[in-house]
C-alpha cells in the first residue's frame, strides 16, 4: 500500500499543475478517486493471471488491457468530477479547474495502469521461472528414486531362483540381462537428458528381463522412425511408461497381450505412443496415477507447456502418447 | 495325513519353483494350480484343500479378494514379491507369508506352522490392514453360487445389514455377502458412502433427497426410488459431507 503514496502524489501534482489549483485543493479533490484507483489497480494482478503472457494472443492482450485502462481512467475522472461538484461550495470554482485538469489526468491514469500491468507481468514471470527451477530439481530426484521398482526386482530374482534348477543356462542369461538393465539405468539416471536411442535401449533391456518372467504372455511390436534416434529426451521418461504397460496391462491379462510402441516425427514435434491391452475389470494394482503424474511433472519442468502426455482409454486398450519438441543431441 | 494344497500364482516360473520345492515334501499333494483369482476361488471351493499358496497380484481377483470368497478353515500362506503394506498386515495378523524369492527352508518353516495350526479363521480385516492410508476399496467381490460377481464401488447404491450378512444393492439387483456393515463401511471411502442409519450404508451420489419422517428421524429417497431410514447421527453425517462440499 505504501507504494501508492508516490503514485498518488504524482497524480495530485498533475492535477495541481494542469488545473492551476492549490495543493490542498488538488489533494482533497483527488482523495476519493485515488482510494478507488488504488484498489482497482490491484486488479491488473488478476487480469494478468487470467491472461498469461505466453499463451494468450497479442491482440487479445492489447484489447483487454486497453479496455481495462480506459474504464479505470473514465472512473477516476467521473469520481473526481463528482467530488469537485460536492466541494464547489468550499473551494470556489474548483469544478471548472478540475475540468481543465481532466484530460492530462486521464492520460496519466492510463500510463500508471499500464505500468502496473507491466510490473505484474514481470513479477509473474519471475515466479514462474523460480517454480520451474524447483520443479526441475524435484523431478530429477523423483527420477532417481523411481529408477528401479522393487516389485520388479524381487519378481525377477524369483524367476532366477526358479530357473537355477529348471534351466541353469537361462538362469545365468537372466542374471546378465538384469545386471545390464540395472547398470544402464543407474548410468542414465545420472544424466538429465539422453538421446532417444539410449532410452529405447534401456526399455528393451527392461523388456528382455520381463520376457523371461512372462514368456509368451508378453509380445512387443516396435515402430521407430530412425530419424528420431538422435533426438533428446529427459532420461528415464519412456522406460516407466513401458513398465506401466507391463504391470497394469499385460500382467493383469490372463492370456497376456501385445505392447505396441511407436516413435514418429512431425515437423518440430516428436511423438512417442505406447498401447497395451488391459482388463477394465482387473483388481487395482495400486498407486496407478503416481507414475504418470510424475512423468507429466518432469515434462512440464523440461518443456513447459510445449510437451503433452495424453491418455486414451478404449474399451480394452490403454494408450499413452507423449509429445515433446524435437531437440537434437549434440 | 497328507495335506492337499492349491497354488495360485499368475507366473509360470513362480509355480514351477514352488512345485519343485514341494516335491521334496512327501506329505504335501498339489491338487490344483491356478493362474488367476477366478480360477483360484473356483478350485478352492471345489476341491476344498487344506492349504493354499496365494499370490497377491493376479489377474481377475487379487489375493485378498480370493481370501474373502473362500472357506475360512483353509490354511492360507501368502506368497508375494514386495508390498510394504501387505507385509505389515501379515505381521499384524500372524498369517504366514513367503517373500519371493524364498529358500526351501523358509517354505518348510511355513509348512510346519500349517501342520501345527489350530483351527481358526483369518482376521476378516486383513485386507483393510494391508491398504495404504487414504486408499479405499474400489470394488466389492461377492460369491454368486459357483461364480464370482464384482461390484465396482461406484455402482453400489446402498448396503443393508442383515444379521451376519450385508445385502448389497446394485443395478437393480441384490447380492448377499457375509460381512458386517461396519467392516464394509470402514473399507469404503467415507466421502462417498455414509452410514445414514445403523443398518444402512448409502452411496452419497444416490441420495435424491431427505425428508422429515417423525420428530427425530428422517427418510432418504434414493434415485432408484427406494427409501432408506435416516437416524439423527446419520442425518448429522449427511449434512457434514454435503455442507463440506
Amino acid at each position: 500500500m505504501a507504494a501508492w503514496i508516490p503514485v498518488g502524489a504524482i497524480l495530485v501534482l498533475v492535477t495541481h499543475l494542469s488545473g492551476r489549483m492549490p495543493y490542498l485543493e488538488a489533494a482533497t479533490v483527488m482523495t476519493p478517486a485515488l482510494v478507488v484507483f488504488a484498489f482497482v489497480c490491484l486488479s491488473p494482478f488478476y487480469v494478468c493471471k487470467s491472461l498469461p503472457l505466453r499463451s494468450v494472443p497479442r491482440g487479445k492482450l492489447m484489447t483487454h488491457h486497453c479496455a481495462a485502462a480506459l474504464l479505470l481512467s473514465a472512473g477516476v475522472i467521473v469520481i473526481g468530477r463528482l467530488t469537485a461538484t460536492l466541494l464547489n461550495p468550499t473551494f470556489r470554482g474548483i469544478e471548472g479547474r478540475f475540468v481543465t485538469a481532466a484530460p492530462v489526468l486521464a492520460v496519466m491514469v492510463l500510463l500508471v495502469y499500464e505500468m502496473s500491468v507491466a510490473l505484474h507481468y514481470a513479477a509473474l514471470e519471475l515466479e514462474a521461472s523460480r517454480r520451474s527451477e524447483i520443479l526441475a530439481r524435484e523431478s530429477q530426484l523423483k527420477a532417481l528414486k523411481a529408477q528401479v521398482n522393487p516389485h520388479f526386482l524381487f519378481n525377477s530374482l524369483n524367476s532366477i531362483s526358479a530357473l537355477t534348477a529348471i534351466n541353469p543356462a537361462e538362469a545365468r542369461e537372466m542374471c546378465i540381462r538384469l545386471a545390464d538393465f540395472l547398470r544402464t539405468s543407474l548410468r542414465l539416471g545420472e544424466r538429465v537428458t539422453i538421446p532417444l536411442a539410449e532410452e529405447l535401449g534401456l526399455t528393451r533391456m527392461y523388456l528382455d528381463v520381463e520376457q523371461v518372467r512372462f514368456g509368451g504372455k508378453l509380445r512387443v511390436v516396435e515402430d521407430v522412425n530412425p530419424a528420431c534416434s538422435n533426438c533428446t529426451v529427459p532420461a528415464l521418461v519412456i522406460q516407466p511408461l513401458v513398465e506401466n504397460a507391463v504391470k497394469h496391462g499385460i500382467a493383469m491379462m490372463d492370456e497376456g497381450g501385445e505392447i505396441r510402441m511407436s516413435v514418429q516425427h512431425e515437423q518440430d514435434r516428436m511423438r512417442f505412443t505406447i498401447s497395451n491391452p488391459y482388463d477394465p475389470e482387473a483388481p487395482s494394482t495400486g498407486r496407478n496415477g503416481i507414475g504418470l503424474r510424475n512423468i507429466r511433472e518432469r515434462l512440464e519442468a523440461f518443456y513447459g507447456s510445449a510437451a503433452r502426455l495424453d491418455i486414451h482409454v478404449e474399451e480394452r486398450l490403454y494408450q499413452v502418447t507423449m509429445t515433446i519438441p524435437v531437440r537434437m543431441h549434440k | 495325513m497328507k495335506l492337499r494344497a492349491v497354488m495360485a500364482d499368475d507366473e509360470d516360473l513362480a509355480r514351477r519353483l514352488l512345485r519343485e520345492y514341494l516335491s521334496a515334501e512327501p506329505d504335501i499333494e498339489i491338487v490344483a494350480e491356478c493362474s488367476n483369482g477366478f480360477e483360484a476361488v473356483k478350485a478352492i471351493n471345489e476341491v476344498k484343500p487344506d492349504l493354499v499358496f496365494l499370490d497377491i497380484q493376479m489377474p481377475k481377483l487379487d489375493g485378498f479378494e480370493v481370501l474373502e470368497l473362500i472357506d475360512e478353515s483353509v490354511a492360507v500362506v501368502f506368497v508375494t514379491a514386495f508390498d510394504q503394506y501387505a507385509m505389515k498386515a501379515f505381521d499384524a495378523a500372524a498369517v504366514d507369508y513367503l517373500l519371493k524369492p524364498f529358500p526351501v527352508e523358509r517354505l518348510r518353516l511355513a509348512l510346519s506352522k500349517v501342520r501345527d495350526r489350530k483351527p481358526g479363521a483369518l482376521p476378516a480385516d486383513l485386507r483393510q490392514a494391508a491398504r495404504a492410508p487414504g486408499e479405499y476399496l474400489e470394488r466389492i467381490v461377492v460369491k454368486d453360487g459357483p461364480r464370482v460377481h464384482v461390484i465396482p464401488a461406484g455402482k453400489l447404491d446402498y448396503a443393508e445389514s442383515q444379521d451376519d450378512y450385508v445385502a448389497l444393492r446394485s443395478d437393480g439387483k441384490s447380492w448377499l455377502k457375509q460381512q458386517t456393515i461396519s467392516s464394509l463401511e470402514a473399507a469404503l471411502d467415507p466421502r462417498r458412502f455414509i452410514r445414514l442409519h445403523r443398518g444402512y450404508l448409502v452411496n452419497v451420489e444416490r441420495i435424491a433427497r431427505i425428508d422429515v419422517n417423525t420428530k427425530d428421524t428422517w427418510v432418504a429417497l434414493l434415485t432408484d426410488g427406494s427409501k432408506v431410514p435416516v437416524s439423527r447421527a446419520g442425518y448429522g453425517k449427511f449434512r457434514e459431507i454435503v455442507g463440506a462440499e
